[in-house]
């Protein structure tokens, strides 16, 4: 099937009518011209938006005001100063090491595991995909119920086995409540992570495999020397779309704890939210926003860049 | 491309299995037997592991008292016409991206594909006021609209890199026939494309059906809410927290994406990662 030969773009072969000046004008036209209707929908819902919020950064911008009023980066040196912001991104940047760290160890694994023959494998690898497609606020519904302080079931077990003494009311503590939204993003994660590995692990060379087995390469030396290195560039594509995801995730989060307990799970998403739709202070969103931005060039450049091999 | 036969082996591989697997299946499991439960079996300080009593309660409850009728209704329109409009932009960009040739073609496509990186939540700042001034607040046109933020650069790239596996010989031979570039692209292009088109599809479609935030912002009024606010201000709001009907919705909202995705996934796994994985 034409849809899993990865080849590079052929180019168009000369036909004596493409060397016809007038239809190679027409069509350059009719390219342009397919081209428009998303070109016209992208530039009003994300082109517009996002140059907007970069300009209303530099405003103060209230609900009360009825026009913004230009304060240059005032905004910026408030947030400079604000401990509240601060803090976003510090719970940010630890939101976003433990998920893409945890998921990318879990989905590996998975995906190693799914790689080996055995029986309803076939099954294993279907359903393991579920977690990705549930709506978020059904997986936070899941996530809160196991975490609920009183007939959760994560409290049953680990009383059961005798590792805690009474009950916790995991959300409305810091570090509970972080736990519980980590999980939750690793949770539906894996899925995608352990498709991009399965898509690579496809065209891993067996007969490399088979040759250092019979050099007495154990299960270790081939995993090290043959299955992470052959993976290496899916491993950086699946680091820094996770991190593209995992900077920007805000529905778990809004819907398990809400940023709480008080702001231990207020990431910049969340942070954002707050300041634009319950403060109604859309010039200091926009400002955070934009510095949030800044945290994602990095990953989005060499995801481009990545993209731009690929094609 | 382990060797599995030594005992070591076999348990390492074992325990990586059931560990990774309780994790992944687990709360599934606990999501789908809690919608069985009823309410003296759900509030129990240690839970029963199987229903004791299964009861369909809490899904009846849901269906004919709530409002989860409505807000799958009004999610279905959204998704669907945002997935419509997305699928449609997509395909004749991702056509032209791939088969034309003009000035400023590749940083147009990768401006747009950068897009990826604008938060939605940024975005949304002047979103809201954008579909104020449109009068598309509140509205379901306004949504549909909005959601196209989510898919349309990834959906452009998917089609852009199918596409591009077209061979050319088989447009040409059309144009030499004589027929225009339109009718190529819809009589013999098209019809070879159904499934990354329904990929594509089922792609955006996924992202409007699960999100929680431009909904929650962009909607006021009840009667046009989608699921992901709809479930959480019916269940779990600050009075009273119904974790079985909670549950029993949660099945109900999901069953139309996971039933879709089911039939759907090898195309959908292929269009994912192409141009990722080489």
């Amino acid at each position: 099937m034409a849809l899993t030969e990865v080849n590079r773009p052929l180019e168009l072969p000369v036909s004596p009518l493409a060397n016809r000046r007038g239809l190679r004008a027409g069509q350059r036209r009719t390219g342009i011209l397919l081209l428009l209707p998303a070109i016209a929908v992208f530039a009003v819902v994300i082109l517009y938006p996002f140059l907007k919020a970069l300009g209303l950064s530099l405003f103060r911008y209230t609900i009360e005001m009825t026009a913004p009023e230009f304060i240059g980066l005032g905004n910026f040196r408030t947030i400079a100063t604000s401990g509240e912001v601060w803090n976003a991104f510090l719970v940010t940047a630890i939101y976003v090491l433990f998920t893409t760290v945890g998921t990318l160890v879990l989905g590996l694994g998975w995906a190693l595991i799914l790689n080996q023959p055995f029986r309803g494998r076939a099954v294993l690898r279907s359903f393991s995909l579920l977690p990705w497609v549930l709506p978020s606020t059904v997986s936070a519904f899941i996530w809160g119920w196991i975490f609920n302080a009183r007939f959760g079931v994560l409290n049953a077990i680990l009383l059961e086995l005798g590792l805690i003494d009474y009950p916790q009311a995991w959300l409305s503590t810091p570090q509970g409540a972080m736990l519980a939204v980590v999980l939750t993003k690793i949770w539906l994660s894996i899925p995608l992570f352990m498709a991009f590995f399965l898509a690579g692990l496809q065209n891993l060379d067996r007969e490399q495999v088979d040759a250092a087995r019979i050099d007495g390469a154990g299960n270790w030396a081939v995993l090290r020397d043959h299955v992470l290195p052959h993976l290496r560039p899916v491993l950086i594509v699946v680091v820094v779309i996770g991190v593209i995801g995992n900077l920007q995730q805000f529905d778990t989060i809004f819907a398990l704890t809400g940023g709480g307990p008080v702001r231990a799970t207020t990431v910049l998403s969340i942070e954002v939210y707050k300041q634009a739709f319950e403060q109604w202070d859309i010039g200091f969103a926009s400002a955070i926003g934009v510095l949030w931005v800044a945290t994602l060039i990095a990953p989005a450049f060499f995801y481009l860049r990545m993209l731009v091999k690929g094609a | 491309m382990f060797d599995l036969s030594s005992r070591s082996a076999k348990v390492v591989f074992g325990l990586c299995l059931a560990g990774i697997g309780f994790f992944l299946f687990a709360p599934l499991y606990w999501l789908a037997i809690s919608a069985f439960k009823g309410n003296a079996e759900l509030y129990r300080v240690v839970p029963t592991p199987v229903p004791l009593h299964p009861t369909l309660t809490h899904f009846v409850t849901a269906l004919t008292t709530g409002k989860l009728p409505m807000y799958l209704t009004n999610s279905l329109i959204t998704s669907g016409c945002s997935a419509a409009l997305n699928t449609l932009l997509a395909l004749y960009a991702g056509y032209s991206f791939a088969k034309y040739r003009y000035f400023g073609r590749q940083p147009v496509m990768l401006f747009m594909l950068s897009a990826q990186m604008f938060p939605f939540g940024l975005l949304l700042i002047s979103l809201y006021p954008l579909m104020s001034n449109l009068g598309l607040l509140d509205t379901r046109p306004g949504l549909i609209l909005s959601y196209i933020v989510f898919a349309l650069p990834v959906s452009t790239y998917m089609l852009y890199s199918y596409f591009s596996q077209v061979p050319d010989e088989l447009i040409d031979a059309a144009r030499a026939d004589g027929a225009n570039d339109f009718r190529i692209f819809h009589t013999i292009v098209i019809p070879i494309s159904i499934p990354p088109i329904v990929t594509v599809f089922l792609y955006s479609f996924m992202w409007s059906w699960n999100d929680l935030l431009y909904s929650m912002t962009l909607i006021v009024t009840d009667t046009k809410r989608t699921i992901g606010p709809g479930l959480l201000l019916t269940y779990l709001n600050e009075v009273n927290s119904d974790w079985g009907g909670a549950m029993a919705a949660s099945l109900l909202a999901s069953a139309p994406v996971v039933i879709a995705f089911m039939f759907l996934q090898r195309y959908f796994i292929q269009g994912v990662t192409a141009g990722a994985v080489k």
